[in-house]
Formats: structure tokens, C-alpha cells, sequence
């Protein structure tokens, strides 16, 4: 890295003289460590000018256009009928009325499964959540902040399990979850689920970039125990990754299919993911078989498809600030 | 570094190389040779023992959202059955829901349902298959012999291996030939009845109304409804597992060019009829189509909408000069029971009465393959008055005309038909052209599958 | 770093920076203390032992039995590479693998540029904005699987789409011309970023919210412009994180599944149901009742993985200690 500084201005100067000759490593540099009794400014918001302001918009905006539309055409499907679907305008409104049968067919469904749904989907997703906070965090916090031996092993084991097809993995979990009578039971689900190597690993390097070794050393040395090291000084510095496990270890959850596929037999305990999959084979054109008298349409199955997301946006609206704090206490930074 | 440490870093390595050449010779070393597939390869019959029984066991009926309110049903009628009901997604599309199901309790040895819904008849090639060993033989004394001669022509033959009967069809998807009468009769056509004039009709059509159009061939199903009626021996099975598939066959090769002139005139469609753009741009010009029974109530009623008095049904079409007329089969469902279970006889009860009870299945959703509750059925359909016409001649003459040689398989046709062909229709090449690579694609996946091919 | 502060407390911070190099243990220091560190380790094990359980249960033991399945056969007996050159023999094998090759490039391109970008062009300013901006480039994220075919068989028509305009500009007018053996690369990877960049944005933008705004501050007033302090500050400090997506990258993308399950299930089959590997993997399992090809086809795949994670995890220094 050359040297960036070449203008003096006192400590400022010194600063980025020291950034520049250190060897080119990620992680903080001292200054960092020392908390900000001085109350460091979070970066001036740069002005861009004219026509680079204008061109970062567009580019802003044009990407927010790829990611909307297809979101917005998925809002607006149960307003419609599902002729209208195909012959109207993507963007078209239909009308309230419509979104009304669109629900009342839904919650008719099969005897009012897609509640059921819903709320197994909470309960698996949940339990596995607490398990994975508990399980994750710590453990990314020991592999990046403590040595041990085989440290390097488990990063390399847990790498290799996350990458392993999980199609292999089915009929091995399967055997083991009916070898300890599980099979059919919430824990079925709830127990493999809690396995989330890739938190560990969001903890992990989080912990190794973002947290600096002399704090934690410095409250050793100030007599606190190594679980109070963790729990005093490391668990509140890292509010942002906590989050961002729980986030993503809720997400997946949520979303997993594959999982509660395998391992339920019985559709009362199925979450949403499962029960969506049931609902689009009902839905006529999807499965011609299906047969007419079924008021599964097209804008019903979008209604239930949004009903399914919107859990994972709520929690994700919730979480956005505790998502991407910055580590630095009184930092003003969302 | 200490010298401890250069010491752990060869002890490291020579551990990792130890580890290495240990992986390297486990790899190589060879006791046994890997599967083949065989199974489909076995002559042995499906083995079946019954488990101990208990008449009054709960009962585990795994249905689809369609038949769901059926079960319902028998269980009201029926109070003193327990029934544990589960839904799924009927095993539809290809989904391979059941086998994964039923290849997992397998290895667990227990957690089988008791009687199972599924709408792919195919399920049966696995289901029999020794080692698998899933659908109970119904023929050996758990459904009447008189219930099971009650079923249409042929309707039980994808149930039915080494000799007896592992399953009851659900419903019949024969192919009639719809029209529509209304612009049938505007346009001053006549109705045909022979291939020949169909083809005759589908070139006046496309001369005199073009846009309107007789068939479409960019279904999944196609082959079921064209080349299945045509005797063509894309897909026979000689038990237990020889497939022949010799799309070069007069048969075949006669129904291909009859397609290939009604398609480049643009009287028949390359595109498939659920897809949005021919709801949106062709529905409303289909004067005729070669299909099944359920075309009539879900793709013309509920799908695209046509009005009451318009859809006509007549029976399927012979090729003038073939002694014999056939037709042919797009899906149906079928009742399977495990033979797993605890309670064969009250599985076998439920089996029997979802698919031949009139009280279900003439209010069904599709042609009962029982040949009473099929005259119940088609009795309501008349009441309905959806119909341009009276349905039952076509539809009971087309039941009992579904051609044998055309068999179920452990692989799907339909999947490779809109993977293999309809992409090359879309891309203008013809029918005829792609028999030969039909075939091989049918070939490979009958031998990846342990056929032998033919 | 010592150099910053006044002089008076200079002399405390030595001898604790002393303190804290022998507590180490080792890394270049002057002599480690066996006690000390024996002390660490102990209770290194202690905050991993609950995830060990989970990891020993849930991965360990799973993979291990697939990889005793693919060295196998049903007998028990060890086949040596039976199993492998048998998936390997299939004729849907190598185009699967061609397929996904195609894909791979695609992928790692559009999401390393597409996800540093974005989350580049987002941070530093206009907080409001950005804030909004990434939730709205996360929603898609929210819809997984069976989710999305709803909304990709309309998407993908462009009779009926939203983007029915550009596409058919493009010269496709049917469902067919889109989903084309030759366009599919695309059309699956332009799905898979649409569902997944957003995740790995807010990822992304968080890591960079760590970067000292000190040191940003500094290179400003230094006269770096933002592209030089994307460059040459963040880039860099975002390394780890880097290379912790492309090594999941790489993997999820050369196991592919729910994409063209997706595609293919809203196209009623005009995709082989065992266009990619993974796919094909499943289909020997459960449709085949062959355990050990699906195995071994999966062995190959983690092979292939962790060949890219190694050499990523050796360049990028992703296992070492600060």
C-alpha cells in the first residue's frame, strides 16, 4: 500500500502514516482499540458532484427496478382474477374484492391449513434460532479469539460440511433422526436445522476482523474470567453479528424445505415452505390433474406466497439497525 | 519458530500423509463391484408376507387436495374407522414425493402410510419392484374378484404385475376428441372421424380460418394422446423389464407426418395449451382438440373460460384401413394399498370404496375408471349442462378403446417429450426429423434406469 | 499504534503489550507460557463444545457415512471407484457438468462484482436512502423455492410480463425463446442473483460499517477519491468477507438445484429434470433407488468445492489469526 500521507495535520498525519506502513492485513489498526472517549466522528458524507450524484442514482435506482418488479407484479397478482392474471396488464389493479375471495379461499383451504402452516413454521424456525445464538456465537467467538488446538481443523471440517450437496446428506439424517425415534416430531426438524455452520462462520470472521485482541487481553489482565471476558466484552461489541445470525439463521428456517420434506409424514406439522409446495400442486395450472372444483387459482397461490415472506421481511425490517451498526459504542452510524 | 514447532509441523505432516495414502488405498481397494442398476432386471415377483394384523389398527390415508373431501366423506360414513389423514401433493408433476418417502421408510423399517393416493400411475413400476416391495397384491383376496372385473377395459393394466393386481385405478383420462360446436357448426364442418378427415379438416381450416386451430402437440402429454392412439411402439414394455421403443415404426412414423403437415400450416400448435400465452392469444380460436376427459371441465370451463353450450365431445378416431380402433391414455390416478400394513383389510375397504363408490366418485372431478360409478358420473355431468352434447357415448366407447401397448414405465414420457422434442418444434424443426433423437432419449433413460432396451 | 498517544501513557500500555504477547503463547513472541496457554485452550474448547455436538451430529457424522455410501455398494462391500465411474458412465453426466460450467462463470462474475458494488455504491451516504435501498434489494431474498416459481413463470413469458417490453425488444416473443437450452445459463444465474445478492448486501455493507470511518476520513483528506478508497482501503479490509462469499458461491453455485427445479417445474418440463449435477444426484437416489451413484456424484461435487475453498483459504489468509 504507498504511503497515503504526504500532508502533515498532526495526529491525523501520523495516523495514516502508520496505516500505511503496516503489512496489508485486514483488521484494525490501534487507534481503533481505545474506545472513543475523544468521540471519534463517523465520516463526513461526501457531496458528490452533479452528474456522478445523477449516475449513482440511476444505477441505484435501475438495480432497485430489477429487484421490485417482479415483487410488485407478486403484490399486485391477488387483486386479480386468474384470467385477468394473463389477459390484463402486469401493473394493472384489480380490485379489493377479488383480493377478498383470493383470502377467504385461502383460509378455507384444506380446512384452514395454511395457518397451521404458518404457525409451525414459527415454531420450527424459532427453536432452531435460540439453539443456533446459542451454539454460534460462542463458538465463532473461540475460533477466532482463543487458541486451541485443532482450531484450524474445525474451521476446515465445518467449511467442508457446509459444502457438502446437501441431497447426500437426506437419507443419512433421515437414518440417524429415526435411529433416536425422532422422525415425525418437531425435533426432527428443530435439531438439524440448529446446525448452522455458516453463522459460525459469519461469527468467525467477524470476530477475527472486527473485535481487537488488547481489549479483550487488556480485560483479562483486569481479572475477568474467560466467560466474562466473552459475556462482558465480546457479546456487546458484537450486537451486529449477533443479529445477523439471528437474521439469517431465521431466514434459512424459514425457508428450508428440504428438511421438513424428509422428515414429517404428517401435514399438520408441515411449515409454509411445505405446505406452499402442497397448494401449488392443487393449483390447476400447474398440475392439470389437480381437477376443476378446486379454488386454488393462480392469485390465490400469490397470496399465499406473500403471506409466506412477510414474517421474513418483518424480522428483517426490525433487525436492519442491529444488522449493520457499526462495533464503535456511540457511533451514529445505522 | 521453536523447535517444538518445526517438530509438530513434520509430525503434522507426516500425519496428513499417513491420512492421505490410508483415503488413497480405502478408495482403491475394491471387495465387491458397485450396483447396477438391476432391479428393473429381476424376474423375481414382488415378495409379499402380510405383517400381523389388527382390524381395528388406525388407518394412515395419504390423499391429495382433490380427494380429500372423499376421505372426509368415507370417514363420516364410516365413524368407527380411525383414519389418520395426511395430504400431499398427490405425487403430481413428476414430483417423486412417495418413492423418496417410501425409499427412506424402507431403510427405516417402519413409518409406511396404509393406503395412498397418487395421481401418477407410473408409481406402480417402483411400487412392485422386488426390494421395494411397496403396493400389497389386492387381487390375493382383500378386493372381490367381481370389484375388480367392474374396472374398464384395461384400465387396471399399470396395476397389474406377475399376475395380480396391486392397485385400483382412480380415474380414466381417455382421449375423446373435443370441439367446439358452435364454431364447428358456423364454419359448415363436419365432425371426423377417421385421422384421415381430421387431417383433411385441420388443412381447410387452416386455409379458410386461419388462426384457429385443431390440436396442439407442445403438451407434455402429446405422445399419450397422438402416438398412443396411433399403436406406436415408443413405449412397450415386455415384462419384466425389455422396453422396445422403435419410433421408426410405420405406426409412428404415419401419426409424425400427419402432425408435421397440420403443424407447418399452423392448424395444429407447438405450444401447450396451460401456458399464458396461448390463454391469452389462443383459447378463444380452438376449434378442436384431440385430448382427455378432463379437458372438458378444467381446461375448457375453468381454464379458459368458454361459455356453457359450446364444448362437444365425440368419440375417439380411427385410421381408416386399421381393423381396431384405440386411443389413448393421459394419466389417471390409482388407489394404492401398503404392504406394510396392519389393517390390509380395512386399507383395502377405503381403497375400494374411493374408487368405485358412486356416493364419491360421481361427483368427482374426473371419469371414474370403474364402470359404474362412471355411468354415475356421466349421469351428472348431463345435469350440469355444460355440455354442447351428450358426452357419455364418446366417453364410454373411448374407455373401453385404450390400446395396452403402450405401458407404464419407471421414467416419464411426458418429461422427455417437453425436453426432448417441444424445444425443437420451437425452434421449427419437425416431427418426423426428431423421431430418431425421441428415441435415443427415450433409450438412454430406459437404461439408466435398468431396462433392457430393445 | 503506541505512537498516537501522549508519552505518560505510553509506558503501562508496553508492559501490558508484554503481558499479552506472553499470554499468547507463541506467534514470534519471546518465549510462550505453557500454563497460560493450556489455560487458553481448555476454555477455547469450552465456548465450541456445544456447536461440536451439533457439528459432530448433524455434519460430521452424515458426510461421513455419504462418503462410506460412495465407496460402496449395497452389500457393504468396498468397491473402490465403482460407484464414481459408474455416475460418471451415465449420459446425463457430462452435460450436466457442462451446464454447470457455463453457469459457474456467469454466477461468480455477477455476484462478486454485483454484491461488492452495490454495497460500495450504498455505503457513505445518504443513510436514509441506502437504508431502504437495502431492504428493498434483500426482499427478493424472501422468496425461496416453491416461492418463486409462481413468479417466474410470469416473469419469464413475455406475453404476460412485466418485462414482456424488453424482452421481446430483445427479440424473444415466446416462453420457449427465453428458456432455450442456450439462454439458460443466464436465465438461471440472473435468478440466482436476483434471489441472492441481496443477502450477501447487507452482509457486505456491514462488514464495510466496520471499517474505521478514522481511516477513511484520513485517506479522504489525503485526496483519495472514492473509487481509490474503494480500492485501496475497503476492498482489502473486506477480504475476509470476500472470500467467505466466493468459496459459498462457488459451492452453491456448482450445486445447483432449485433454480432449474424452479424454471422447470414453471416451464411443465420443458427443462431436463437433471440439468445440474445436483439434480442428477437426486434423481439417482430417490428415483433410481441408487444411494451409492448419488453418493459418489455428491463426493464429486464437494471435491470440486472444497478444491476452490482451499485455494481461496490459502491466498486469502480466511483461517488466520489477527
Amino acid at each position: 500500500m504507498r504511503a497515503v500521507s504526504t500532508r502533515a495535520g498532526a495526529s491525523a498525519g501520523r495516523r495514516s502514516l502508520a496505516v500505511s506502513q503496516r503489512p496489508r492485513r485486514p483488521g484494525p489498526p490501534g487507534t481503533a482499540a481505545v474506545p472513543p472517549v475523544r468521540g471519534s466522528r463517523p465520516p463526513r458524507t461526501r457531496r458528490l458532484g452533479g452528474p456522478g450524484r445523477l449516475l449513482w442514482l440511476l444505477l441505484l435506482a435501475a438495480f432497485a427496478a430489477f429487484f421490485l418488479i417482479p415483487v410488485v407484479w407478486l403484490l399486485l397478482a391477488p387483486t386479480k382474477t386468474d384470467s385477468a392474471l394473463v389477459h390484463a396488464s402486469p401493473f394493472a389493479f384489480g380490485s379489493a374484492h377479488n383480493l377478498g375471495t383470493a383470502w377467504h379461499d385461502l383460509v378455507t383451504f384444506e380446512n384452514g391449513a395454511l395457518l397451521t402452516w404458518l404457525r409451525n413454521s414459527a415454531v420450527y424456525a424459532f427453536g432452531a434460532l435460540v439453539i443456533t445464538l446459542v451454539t454460534s456465537i460462542p463458538a465463532g467467538y473461540g475460533l477466532a479469539l482463543t487458541e486451541f488446538r485443532g482450531r484450524k481443523l474445525l474451521l476446515a471440517v465445518t467449511l467442508l460440511v457446509m459444502i457438502m450437496p446437501a441431497s447426500a446428506l437426506v437419507l443419512p439424517l433421515f437414518l440417524e433422526v429415526n435411529a433416536v425415534h425422532l422422525v415425525g416430531s418437531v425435533w426432527s426438524v428443530i435439531l438439524p436445522m440448529s446446525f448452522f455452520p455458516f453463522g459460525v462462520y459469519l461469527a468467525y470472521i467477524y470476530f477475527s476482523s472486527h473485535i481487537p485482541r488488547d481489549l479483550l487481553a487488556a480485560a483479562r489482565l483486569d481479572g475477568c474470567s474467560e466467560w466474562g471476558v466473552f459475556w462482558r466484552v465480546a457479546v456487546p461489541l458484537a450486537r451486529p453479528v449477533v443479529a445477523l445470525v439471528a437474521f439469517f439463521s431465521f431466514v434459512a428456517n424459514w425457508n428450508n424445505f428440504f428438511l421438513p420434506f424428509v422428515m414429517l409424514p404428517s401435514s399438520g406439522k408441515y411449515p409454509i415452505q411445505v405446505g406452499l409446495e402442497n397448494l401449488l400442486s392443487s393449483t390447476p395450472s400447474f398440475n392439470p390433474a389437480a381437477g376443476a372444483g378446486l379454488d386454488v387459482t393462480r392469485p390465490e397461490l400469490a397470496l399465499a406466497i406473500l403471506i409466506a415472506i412477510a414474517p421474513v421481511l418483518i424480522v428483517f425490517l426490525f433487525s436492519q439497525r442491529a444488522l449493520v451498526s457499526g462495533m464503535l459504542a456511540g457511533a451514529t452510524k445505522e | 519458530m521453536t523447535e517444538r514447532q518445526t517438530g509438530a509441523r513434520r509430525r503434522g505432516r507426516l500425519l496428513a500423509g499417513a491420512g492421505a495414502l490410508a483415503a488413497l488405498a480405502l478408495t482403491l481397494a475394491a471387495c465387491g463391484k458397485a450396483d447396477s442398476t438391476t432391479s428393473a432386471g429381476s424376474s423375481a415377483s414382488p415378495s409379499f408376507t402380510a405383517a400381523a394384523q389388527n382390524s381395528s389398527a388406525p388407518l394412515t390415508v395419504w390423499v391429495d387436495s382433490t380427494r380429500l373431501p372423499g376421505v372426509q366423506a368415507y370417514q363420516k360414513a364410516h365413524p368407527r374407522v380411525k383414519l389418520n389423514i395426511v395430504t400431499y401433493n398427490g405425487d403430481a408433476n413428476g414430483s417423486n414425493y412417495l418413492q423418496t418417502k417410501v425409499e427412506l421408510y424402507n431403510r427405516a423399517g417402519s413409518g409406511w402410510p396404509d393406503v395412498v393416493f397418487t395421481e401418477n400411475v407410473n408409481d406402480l413400476t417402483w411400487a412392485t419392484e422386488p426390494g421395494i416391495d411397496f403396493a400389497a397384491p389386492l387381487s390375493k383376496g382383500y378386493v372381490a374378484a367381481s370389484t375388480l372385473s367392474g374396472f374398464a377395459t384395461n384400465a387396471l393394466a399399470p396395476c397389474s404385475y406377475g399376475g395380480s393386481v396391486y392397485c385400483l385405478r382412480n380415474d380414466l383420462a381417455q382421449n375423446v376428441v373435443w370441439y367446439n360446436k358452435k364454431l364447428l357448426t358456423r364454419f359448415g364442418y363436419q365432425v371426423p372421424t377417421t385421422w384421415q378427415q381430421y387431417e383433411a379438416l385441420g388443412k381447410k381450416v387452416a386455409a379458410q380460418h386461419p388462426g384457429y386451430i385443431v390440436g396442439t402437440v407442445g403438451d407434455a402429454w402429446a405422445p399419450e394422446v397422438y402416438f398412443w392412439a396411433s399403436q406406436c411402439p415408443a413405449n412397450q414394455v415386455t415384462p419384466p423389464s425389455t422396453l422396445t421403443a422403435d419410433t421408426a415404426s410405420p405406426d409412428c412414423t404415419r401419426m409424425a407426418s400427419l402432425l408435421d403437415t397440420l403443424v407447418k400450416d399452423k392448424a395444429v400448435s407447438t405450444d401447450t395449451v396451460f401456458s399464458a400465452d396461448f390463454a391469452k392469444n389462443t383459447a378463444s380460436k380452438v376449434l378442436m382438440l384431440v385430448g382427455p376427459s378432463w379437458y372438458g371441465q378444467t381446461l375448457f370451463h375453468a381454464a379458459f373460460k368458454t361459455p356453457a353450450g359450446e364444448i362437444a365431445a365425440a368419440p375417439p378416431l380411427s385410421w381408416a384401413g386399421d381393423s381396431r380402433t384405440y386411443t389413448g391414455d393421459v394419466g389417471g390416478g390409482a388407489w394404492i394399498v401398503s404392504a406394510h400394513s396392519k389393517n390390509l383389510k380395512g386399507a383395502a375397504a377405503l381403497a375400494t370404496w374411493m374408487a368405485t363408490s358412486p356416493a364419491y366418485q360421481a361427483t368427482a372431478g374426473t371419469y371414474p375408471a370403474y364402470k359404474a360409478a362412471a355411468a354415475a358420473w356421466l349421469t351428472n355431468q348431463t345435469r350440469t349442462g355444460y355440455f354442447a352434447n351428450d358426452v357419455t357415448p364418446a366417453f364410454t366407447k373411448a374407455a373401453g378403446m385404450v390400446w395396452p401397448g403402450w405401458s407404464a414405465t419407471k421414467f416419464s414420457q411426458e418429461a422427455i417429450w417437453a425436453s426432448t422434442v417441444v424445444p425443437a418444434l420451437d425452434q421449427g424443426k419437425t416431427i418426423t426429423s426428431m423421431l430418431g433423437s425421441w428415441q435415443s432419449a427415450i433409450k438412454n433413460q430406459a437404461q439408466a434406469l435398468g431396462y433392457t432396451v430393445k | 499504534m503506541a505512537a498516537d498517544l501522549p508519552a505518560a501513557r505510553r509506558a503501562p500500555l508496553r508492559r501490558r503489550r508484554a503481558a499479552v504477547d506472553g499470554a499468547r503463547g507463541g506467534n514470534g513472541s519471546r518465549g510462550g507460557h505453557p500454563a497460560r496457554a493450556t489455560l487458553r485452550a481448555r476454555h477455547g474448547y469450552a465456548f465450541v463444545a456445544a456447536y461440536l455436538v451439533l457439528l459432530l451430529a448433524f455434519g460430521v457424522l452424515p458426510t461421513g457415512y455419504a462418503i462410506y455410501l460412495s465407496l460402496t455398494n449395497s452389500a457393504g462391500q468396498l468397491v473402490g471407484l465403482g460407484n464414481f465411474t459408474a455416475a460418471a458412465a451415465d449420459f446425463r453426466f457430462l452435460p450436466a457438468f457442462a451446464h454447470i460450467g457455463v453457469y459457474l462463470v456467469i454466477w461468480l462474475v455477477a455476484l462478486v462484482a454485483g454484491v461488492v458494488g452495490l454495497a460500495l455504491l450504498l455505503h457513505g451516504r445518504m443513510r436514509r436512502t441506502t437504508a431502504t435501498l437495502r431492504f428493498l434489494y434483500y426482499l427478493p431474498g424472501a422468496l425461496a423455492g416453491v416461492a418463486s416459481v409462481l413468479v417466474w413463470l410470469f416473469m419469464l413469458d413475455p406475453t404476460v410480463s412485466p418485462v414482456g417490453g424488453p424482452l421481446k425488444s430483445l427479440g424473444y416473443t415466446t416462453f420457449a425463446q427465453v428458456i432455450e437450452p442456450s439462454h439458460l445459463p443466464v436465465v438461471l444465474a440472473v435468478i440466482a442473483f436476483w434471489t441472492g445478492a441481496g443477502g450477501w448486501i447487507v452482509i457486505m455493507y456491514g462488514a464495510l460499517n466496520n471499517i474505521p470511518g478514522d481511516l477513511i476520513e484520513a485517506a479522504r483528506i489525503d485526496g483519495a477519491g472514492p473509487l481509490q478508497v474503494a480500492r485501496r482501503i475497503q476492498v482489502p479490509m473486506l477480504r475476509k468477507w470476500i472470500a467467505y462469499m466466493v468459496i459459498l458461491a462457488f459451492a452453491t453455485g456448482s450445486q445447483l438445484f432449485v433454480e432449474p427445479q424452479i424454471v422447470g417445474e414453471a416451464s411443465l418440463g420443458a427443462i431436463s429434470n437433471s440439468w445440474s449435477p445436483n439434480q442428477l444426484a437426486y434423481l439417482f437416489a430417490f428415483q433410481a433407488n441408487n444411494f451409492h451413484s448419488a453418493a459418489a456424484l455428491s463426493v464429486d461435487l464437494l471435491v470440486l468445492g472444497l478444491i476452490c475453498a482451499a485455494i481461496i483459504v490459502t491466498r486469502s489468509g480466511l483461517f488466520d489469526l489477527e
